[in-house]
């Protein structure tokens, strides 16, 4: 009996050692995937960042949303127009990671217009743009391609078709900030933001609005946010010369004049919703010809940008 | 006895497959909270986990900043992790001064999401803590309404 229960317990214990070895190898491969390209910036800018990475992990989010512009460009009533997107016809020739990251920015603008439009039919050669660059900086995992083809070609629930590929964008930055690569991630909020005020500038250029004279307006906030985040990297010939193009949109901003009026900001409830209303009143000044020298400038460094 | 062997390993795995099925995770507290953002366009996600407050000390927080635009409606979804107790609070601060949250202490009411209709561009910042300092886990998701 004793032997029983002995030969017993041996054999359990072998089949809970072999059950946490599955357990533990799952665990490793897992590990090793995060491993992959985790060369960190600090080690990449031999100390010279002007942040630390823990702190680029604080700074501000959602500095350029492709959501938002689109959204913008379509309540206004104004048409789609294919034209104004970057060609996909030359993503090979993306070929550092800098101008990956960057050109991920760039296309992932472009597809968040065309999917606001809901324009399924060129989706397809943006996504496999996209993975391809994704594939490159080694973040293509969390962009799932399958899926997003696959609601793109049947032309299906639109509306996952928006929520996933801006979640895998969210994933993509999450994952290299995590992994000290904030540089790449900053890329590619550099990337959104300058494809987004391309967008808007060329919208602005044939169907003026005072709605998208004051988007451009109030990008003076966002662009000295962005600053913040890319002269981090200032050393990088690449970064310095992105520096250097956009200081020169940045120089122009400096006679947009933004004042505030402060209010009080109140809470109601809806239909049982809970609505926060803000009070405060922001003021834009800026002349339709310094708007038109900022879309100009924009144009010729996101051009620059995607001519390879 | 070998078909006991066997009925203790298939029930040993079925406890761990069913702990780690549970288990709610970041992501499904994401999808979780698309639904409940209902017809507002996903932009961003914040996912938090902080441990309970220790005894006479603050209860911890996490804060995020983001950009907001003028004259644009958003929509903050709050969504709680089952495997904890803690049920998250979300305050909405401009520079210095709070604007809004989801638990309204007046009437102790705590309110699944809440809408901001932003008048100022600039950086907002959201801090997320837990009531009375619990343990807990919770996905907050930045969403877009509308243009205003």
């Amino acid at each position: 009996m004793v032997n029983q229960l002995n030969n017993m317990f041996r054999r359990l214990i072998y089949i809970l050692v072999l059950i946490l070895v599955f357990a533990s190898c799952k665990n490793e491969k897992k590990e090793d995937f995060s491993k992959e390209f985790s060369i960190p910036d600090s080690v990449l800018y031999d100390g010279d960042l002007a942040i630390s990475e823990a702190a680029i992990n604080d700074i501000v989010q959602n500095i350029s949303s492709p959501v938002e512009m689109a959204a913008l460009i379509k309540s206004l009533g104004v048409p789609f127009s294919k034209d104004y997107l970057a060609t996909t016809d030359y993503v090979d020739n993306y070929n550092t990671s800098y101008k990956k990251a960057i050109g991920l920015g760039v296309f992932g603008a472009d597809l968040g217009y065309l999917n606001m439009y809901n324009k399924t039919g060129s989706v397809i050669d943006y996504i496999s743009a996209i993975k391809t660059l994704a594939d490159g900086i080694h973040v293509g995992q969390f962009f799932d391609f399958t899926t997003l083809k696959r609601l793109a070609t049947n032309n299906q629930n639109l509306d996952s078709l928006m929520y996933i590929s801006v979640q895998n964008f969210n994933q993509m930055d999450r994952y290299l900030r995590e992994n000290k690569r904030s540089s790449l991630s900053s890329l590619i909020v550099a990337g959104v933001w300058i494809e987004g005020m391309y967008l808007v500038g060329e919208v602005a250029r044939r169907s003026p609005s005072a709605e998208l004279t004051e988007k451009i307006g109030e990008q003076k906030i966002i662009l000295s946010n962005l600053m913040l985040l890319l002269k981090n990297y200032q050393k990088d010939p690449s970064f310095k010369e992105l520096i250097e193009d956009f200081e020169e949109i940045q120089s122009l901003y400096k006679n947009v004049i933004i004042t505030y009026e402060k209010g009080e900001p109140e809470a109601v409830e809806e239909d049982g919703m809970l609505i926060i209303k803000q009070n405060d009143k922001q003021f834009i000044e800026i002349s339709d010809e310094l708007m038109f020298k900022i879309i100009n400038k924009t144009a010729a460094i996101r051009n620059k940008i995607i001519q390879l | 006895m070998r078909n006991s062997y066997l009925i203790f390993a298939l029930f040993a795995i079925f406890i761990m497959n069913n702990n780690a099925a549970k288990a709610q995770s970041g992501q499904e507290l994401v999808d979780l909270c698309n639904i409940i953002a209902d017809d507002a366009t996903y932009l961003k996600d914040f996912q938090v986990k902080l441990d309970a407050a220790k005894p006479g000390e603050e209860k911890p927080n996490m804060k995020f900043s983001v950009v907001l635009s003028k004259s644009t409606q958003y929509r903050f979804s709050i969504c709680n992790s089952k495997d904890y107790t803690g049920k998250a609070i979300v305050s909405l601060y401009d520079n210095n001064r709070l604007l809004g949250t989801n638990y309204l202490v007046a009437t102790g009411k705590n309110y699944p999401f809440f809408d901001f209709k932003c008048q100022s561009t600039g950086v907002y910042h959201i801090f997320i803590d837990f009531k009375e300092g619990e343990q807990g886990l919770a996905v907050v998701l930045l969403s877009f309404v509308q243009k205003l």
